[in-house]
């Protein structure tokens, strides 16, 4: 298998014809987008800020020795001084990652954000964490629980058969738990637990009830959808030549392309949206990101899914005279409630008892485990902050590369390594209306198109998840009987959970909201956002299968009314 | 925004499109083929192997002096000399630090250089010469009183006051070392990596359910 288009376009222009769609954006999102229409038959364009990929620079297999500076290149740190705080961004594949320089956003002094993303074929899906977890209506109806903002105007029971049929196709390992923050779906054979997670999984339930899961990873256990099960190399992010784990240019991308419905254009910067004066969009337009021409590409539906911020931005630099403060922003909702998971609350420790030496030749899991938020929950008692957070984390033998000392005996020492466990928080970030984009008149990204200011800060509420996110993951080790337990409490900046959403928010109210149930904009009736921009909450389960379901629900919603010719 | 626009702005950069005219249709859809201009891939992306880069005869460090360069041999074979397997000399250690140190931030350069130094310093003060001409028994001396935390009074419970500057040079240099060395081929083997990236599925626990209490 590879990702050798059929262009079917060579040699007519591409920008001549009108599509039924224009989707932007070739990420999980964009490429679910683009196959769900391009398969019931629509005609679809596909736009991408980035080149293509192939897997040909997949470097998953190859050993750090082989790197020039082992994973220290300077080019990262020139190039790419925010992405370099991404876990995934490396010398192997850094050139994934978008150059720092050409695409600038600034943030007030005393707010930092880390915006961590990709231009290429594929988006984040390529270097995704791949955990997927279903929300539940204690997430789409937490606003009716305990008072705090606003319900999903859908419902776990809305969004239920489109998780399925995202699992389904993308193929999720898990196991089933019946917990009641926590949605099962359709799984595949769930990875193996350790010694060590099987012990903190059996102490943690007696002690505390809580339950510790394997974690739900779009990553094969077994064939599926004719791709391979996982090989447990470990490293995800530089590529996978079995096309193990989920990502969209080896999926959805390479199914839209051959139902020969659908136009991938790379190197397509897109700018802004064009309105065709009677309050409909035309299409949108685009930078060619190698020679800078400006071009034009029309379509019935204009679909964004750029990643929450990119979405939104594009809507915010798409301002008519009926618009004057961004596209479809009547409600004044476009670019506010930005949210992104809170981290950095966790603990570590040594489970001595185990006496087990790490293995270089162990296969590697590409996965951890992971325990589902068990405050506030409707069987839990009521606490001093809104909301929770889960884990996830890992136990297992580690070589010892902080052993003390030096010589023969430090050798050794690293060797005979630490057997370590781990519990790291996702907290839920709360919609606040002061947490928002817009667009700086002073900054503009390498191909002119104004850049973002991004004004985010977590608050008093993330402070405290934390917090007691620290404390309970040092208890739970201890329950386990780890030793050298160390806790953190503090609160990563926003943007380190890169799981960015909301500044396009769903609602029933147009006059709160920017989108319906169905991700079309209230305001232009064929102008659709559906990516992460349109969640009304962040919950705190990692978001890209819910982002996922959602827009496999819009489509279909948008598939009937091209049926019924509304668009 | 509207094209106007752009094109004021200077985006529309006619003059870079006439400089490649081959950038037209065709070559926008081999991008859309799946080829990458060799510029946007990273080296290992493109294939490069750079292991063997610094193996050669005729090596010269490209940051450290050769008084540096031969100091940091001698220490890095003793923070992880050779056993049953090659230590950090054998390793090329002190040439991958120089050739990350050359590409690195002038603070991270100095502060490299100060530790380097720092060493050197107390060598000078306890034993009147620099650090790699000292006997095996003083360099062992040495490191063994820079290699582990102070801490304050056994009797009263006060504090160290001092800031423990020998050990944090330490384990700033120790840092730097055993990242060259396990990172490196023969850090690879000395863990006991046998070479191969598959090793079958994750087995997990296989002792029976409830056997760890």
């Amino acid at each position: 298998m590879s990702m050798n288009f059929d262009i079917s376009y060579l040699g007519q222009d591409v920008l001549q014809q009108t599509y039924d769609a224009v989707v932007v954006g070739s990420g999980a999102t964009g490429g679910w987008a683009a196959k769900q229409l391009a398969e019931a038959g629509l005609k679809v364009v596909l736009l991408e800020a980035g080149r293509a990929v192939s897997r040909a620079e997949f470097t998953e297999h190859m050993p750090a020795y082989k790197l020039k500076y082992r994973d220290h290149s300077p080019e990262i740190a020139r190039t790419r001084p925010v992405q370099k705080q991404c876990y995934a961004c490396m010398e192997y594949n850094y050139e994934w990652f978008v150059n720092d320089l050409e695409n600038p956003y600034s943030t007030p002094p005393d707010k930092p954000f880390t915006w961590q993303r990709l231009r290429i074929l594929g988006g984040r899906s390529l270097v995704w964490g791949r955990q997927s977890y279903r929300m539940s209506d204690n997430d789409f109806k937490a606003a009716s629980r305990d008072g705090y903002g606003d319900d999903w105007p859908i419902s776990y029971a809305d969004l239920a058969p489109y998780y399925d049929i995202v699992e389904k196709y993308v193929g999720i390992t898990g196991a089933a738990e019946g917990n009641e923050m926590l949605p099962d779906g359709q799984f595949l054979p769930p990875m193996k637990m350790s010694c060590g997670e099987i012990l903190l999984r059996d102490r943690v339930k007696a002690k505390f009830g809580r339950t510790v899961t394997i974690g739900r990873a779009a990553v094969l256990t077994q064939v599926h959808n004719g791709r391979a099960a996982c090989h447990y190399c470990g490293p995800c992010e530089r590529g996978c030549s079995t096309f193990s784990y989920f990502s969209s240019p080896f999926t959805t991308v390479k199914d839209a392309v051959k139902s020969g419905n659908c136009t991938v254009i790379t190197n397509a910067v897109v700018s802004h949206v064009d309105m065709d004066g009677t309050n409909k969009a035309r299409g949108v337009t685009y930078v060619d990101r190698l020679t800078r021409q400006v071009k034009e590409v029309r379509g019935k539906a204009v679909i964004l899914c750029a990643q929450a911020l990119e979405s939104t931005r594009i809507l915010l630099n798409s301002s008519t005279r009926e618009y004057p403060n961004g596209l479809a922003n009547s409600s004044g909702a476009l670019g506010r409630y930005l949210m992104d998971h809170v981290v950095g609350g966790g603990a570590t420790g040594h489970l001595s008892d185990f006496k087990i030496a790490p293995n270089a030749n162990e296969p590697r899991r590409p996965n951890g485990i992971y325990v589902p938020r068990f405050r506030n929950t409707p069987s839990s008692k009521k606490e001093r902050f809104l909301r929770g957070y889960g884990y996830q984390g890992g136990a297992g033998a580690e070589f010892n590369f902080i052993a003390e000392g030096y010589g023969a005996l430090l050798k050794k020492s690293v060797k005979e390594g630490v057997y370590g466990a781990s519990l790291g928080a996702f907290g839920e970030s709360l919609a606040r209306w002061d947490n928002y984009i817009e667009i700086d008149s002073d900054l503009k990204d390498a191909w002119g198109i104004p850049a973002l200011r991004i004004s985010m800060t977590h608050g008093d509420n993330e402070a405290a998840l934390m917090e007691d996110a620290g404390a309970t993951a040092a208890e739970m080790l201890e329950a386990a009987g780890a030793k050298d337990i160390r806790v953190r409490t503090r609160v990563e900046m926003p943007g380190m959970a890169i799981h960015e959403l909301g500044t396009a928010r769903m609602g029933n109210d147009p006059k709160k909201s920017v989108l319906n149930a169905f991700n079309q904009t209230h305001d232009v009736k064929n102008v659709f956002v559906m990516d992460g921009a349109s969640f009304v909450s962040s919950a705190c389960q990692n978001p890209t299968l819910t982002m996922m379901a959602v827009t496999v629900r819009a489509c279909a919603s948008l598939i009937d009314r091209f049926r019924r010719s509304e668009i | 925004m509207k094209r106007r626009e752009l094109i004021r702005r200077g985006v529309f950069a006619g003059a870079v499109a006439a400089l490649r005219p081959g950038l037209g249709m065709a070559q926008g859809a081999s991008q859309a083929a799946g080829t990458a201009r060799s510029s946007e891939l990273t080296p290992a992306q493109s294939g490069v192997d750079a292991s063997k880069d610094l193996a050669g005869a005729g090596w010269k460090p490209l940051f450290l002096d050769e008084h540096q360069n031969e100091t940091l041999i001698v220490l890095s074979d003793l923070m992880i000399p050779a056993t049953d397997t090659p230590g950090a000399k054998a390793a090329l250690v002190n040439r991958t630090i120089d050739l990350v140190l050359a590409a690195e931030t002038s603070e991270v350069q100095r502060a490299f250089l100060n530790s380097l130094g720092f060493l050197d310093g107390e060598s000078m003060r306890r034993f009147k010469a620099a650090f790699r001409y000292l006997s095996r028994e003083d360099q062992d001396d040495l490191l063994h009183g820079m290699a582990y935390p102070r801490v304050g009074s056994k009797w009263t419970g006060e504090a160290e006051t001092k800031p423990d500057i020998g050990h944090e040079h330490f384990e700033a240099l120790k840092k730097s070392i055993m990242t060259a060395y396990y990172s490196s081929q023969m850090g690879a083997q000395e863990l006991g990596w046998d070479g191969a990236f598959t090793h079958g599925t994750f087995a997990g626990c296989e002792h029976p359910e409830g056997s760890h209490k």
